[in-house]
């Protein structure tokens, strides 16, 4: 009885400036939660800055350190432009990345269709071996690879730069998982039409995982956009090879010439930039689908 | 014609026997109705006659064609889904027309067919939508233009009103009868709903465990039942059920030894077993203590509007009776319940088959 009156005002007290703490501690949760991303942001988000500002600085003011150059020029473009064939380079890069990511599709949509819809012997065995092959490192079949493009006469060429791409584990464990919950009713609706397993993938379930199509596609294309080991080990000549071989050019024994360097990174940075812009969010999503970073 | 014979189908699933040899004849034109409990197979007899489900054993016929390892497409069966099963990425036309675009009917061809179909379905403004802008009734609807505008010569119904709110069922049932008596394709139509079962069909299928209860019409089954589950499944509020024991070529219920009923019939022998039915409808409760009935005390009453079902207990056996609106009764007041001769069934109390009903009929109560 005692402690009690001798809390009670105390408490009476304490009550209303914890409350009133208390929506001021959410308030700075929130703006120290915002404080963490904009600095997270930032770090991200400087480098891509600094390459483009580096872009338009002249060859001698190359080091500045300023946030903004002292004096912008296109010189290390027209340098980049005459040094490699970027257009040709920016043309296969993007031919390999469309065509591996139609391929992909094509062939990831067929096999996620068996593994789903049909029972085969070793089909579990099979699909898990697939999803295996996600977790061998490039550098493990990069010799195998080498020597069968070799083998098949394919060096220097595009086509060795797509042919390895042309089935990839993400694919079919994606596309598998998504038609797995897919309404089966619909198909044996479809199935009671006449309709065959051909008819069946393309005209009842694609259509129906546009999301899932639209988000791994996205990874794909980013992802053979951004390949540059697999290039750099085929690619003998420039004009059969990609934007990423064209950057490292620049790096030469005789010294990295970071001006045109800089404004190579930037012309093979824009598709991907405007993807990230265009689809933003279909970008974001397809990231947490597929559970990469 | 569409005459389906079923004679001895098995389904054994991963080891486990679903369906234990079913028979049945189902002529043409007839809407029959298969009923029974969740997991009693019902669902995997008609998927097997739709050729969604492998026969394990048996045969499917139909009109005299074996169609055992056919496509589903080539068994001349259409198919409505409870889920609907719609493609949600075409319109109702598309949807309506699938069927056509599959076997290559030309387009002006697709379009009249399915002018007609939607007319017939009350679906004509509704052809640009897409399923999701429909309500549940209308997408049923197009499921079932999807299934008519094949000229099938079977419809297989998939519990297809599951999905519907009450008042919507009614209609639908209504609406799926009258269509049918319109095109007269034989239709099988499975539910656990024993209204829609006898208020739809022609024969009914009771089925229980992956074997046939009982094949009847929705009366013969309610006024017949084969066996003690036929009895309890159809009918709300379900047969009451008392276990009773011959004696002294009397049928005493176990739960008022008191109370006899006189046995004349031979193939009854003393201290057997048996379970005597009586639907809640037909037992006859009075106020009066020398109305000759059994004492009965009310538990609980339950109002329908129409009338009321009181639930008693008969020492530990309880019955649900209705009663009239007009009669009063009230919770933890008495009854006395007689049962009339006529309205009494016997089954045999190891097996649940139904007694003869020759034997029945001459049941009486009398004082012990």
């Amino acid at each position: 009885m005692t402690t009690d009156a001798l809390y009670a005002p105390a408490r009476s007290h304490v009550a209303p400036r914890n409350r009133a703490r208390g929506k001021a501690g959410i308030r700075w949760n929130t703006a120290a939660g915002h404080v963490v991303m904009v600095v997270l942001s930032i770090i991200c988000l400087f480098p891509v800055y600094w390459m483009i500002v580096s872009s338009f600085r002249p060859a001698n003011a190359i080091f500045e350190t300023t946030l903004w150059p002292s004096a912008a020029s296109l010189d290390n473009y027209v340098h980049a432009l005459k040094a490699i064939p970027i257009g040709t380079m920016l043309l296969n890069t993007f031919l390999v990345s469309a065509i591996v990511t139609v391929v992909q599709l094509f062939t990831g949509l067929l096999a996620a269709y068996a593994f789903a819809r049909w029972r085969f012997p070793f089909d579990k065995a099979i699909y898990t071996l697939i999803a295996l092959t996600w977790l061998v490192p490039f550098q493990v079949v990069m010799i195998p690879n080498y020597r069968l493009v070799a083998d098949l006469g394919l060096l220097d060429s595009l086509a060795a730069l797509i042919l390895p791409h042309f089935a990839g584990a993400l694919a079919v464990l994606m596309l598998a998982q998504a038609m797995r919950s897919f309404p089966t009713e619909v198909i044996e609706a479809a199935r009671m039409d006449g309709a065959k397993s051909w008819r069946i993938l393309w005209e009842v379930m694609a259509p129906n995982l546009r999301g899932t199509i639209a988000s791994l596609a996205i990874l794909l294309f980013i992802s053979t956009w951004n390949e540059y080991f697999w290039p750099l080990l085929l690619s003998r000549t420039p004009e059969s090879s990609v934007v990423q071989i064209g950057i490292q050019m620049f790096i030469t024994s005789e010294g990295t010439a970071w001006g045109p360097l800089m404004a190579a990174s930037t012309l093979a940075s824009l598709p991907i930039l405007l993807i990230y812009v265009v689809l933003q969010r279909q970008v974001i999503q397809s990231f947490m689908k597929s559970g990469i970073r | 014609m569409a005459r389906l014979t079923l004679s001895g189908l098995k389904k054994v699933y991963n080891g486990k026997q679903v369906l234990h040899g079913i028979d049945a004849e189902i002529s043409d034109g007839q809407f029959v109705v298969i009923v029974g409990p969740s997991g009693c197979g019902k669902s995997t007899l008609l998927r097997m006659i739709a050729g969604l489900e492998n026969i394990t054993e048996g045969e499917i016929a139909l009109d005299g064609r074996r169609l055992n390892g056919l496509d589903p497409a080539d068994r001349g069966c259409a198919m409505v889904f409870q889920n609907y099963a719609l493609c949600p990425h075409m319109t109702v036309r598309q949807n309506i027309a699938y069927p056509l675009k599959i076997s290559g009917v030309a387009k002006e061809e697709q379009n009249r067919r399915v002018a007609d179909v939607a007319a017939i379905l009350d679906l004509s403004q509704y052809l640009d939508r897409r399923p999701a802008q429909l309500s549940g009734g209308q997408r049923q609807r197009v499921a079932m233009g999807r299934a008519i505008i094949r000229e099938p010569g079977v419809f297989l119904f998939d519990e297809p009103l599951s999905n519907l709110d009450a008042k919507l069922r009614v209609s639908m049932r209504i609406e799926i009868k009258r269509l049918h008596k319109r095109l007269g394709a034989t239709s099988i139509f499975v539910t656990h709903d024993q209204v829609e079962a006898m208020t739809m069909a022609d024969v009914l299928i009771v089925m229980n465990g992956g074997v046939v209860e009982q094949i009847g019409s929705p009366v013969e089954i309610y006024d017949e039942p084969s066996s003690t589950f036929v009895a309890g499944f159809m009918g709300a509020p379900a047969m009451n059920l008392m276990p009773s024991t011959v004696r002294r070529g009397r049928t005493v219920l176990d739960a008022a030894p008191e109370a006899a009923l006189q046995l004349p019939f031979a193939q009854l022998v003393d201290g057997q077993a048996l379970t005597l039915g009586i639907r809640p409808e037909d037992i006859v409760a009075s106020h009066d203590p020398g109305s000759d009935g059994l004492l009965a005390i009310v538990e609980l009453v339950e109002e329908l509007g129409g009338n009321r079902v009181a639930y008693c207990s008969l020492a530990e056996q309880q019955l649900a009776v209705v009663l009239p609106k007009s009669f009063n009764v009230a919770n933890g007041g008495v009854l006395y319940l007689t049962f009339p001769e006529n309205a009494l069934h016997g089954f045999d109390a190891t097996s649940g088959k139904r007694l003869a009903k020759a034997a029945i009929e001459q049941l009486r109560l009398v004082p012990a």
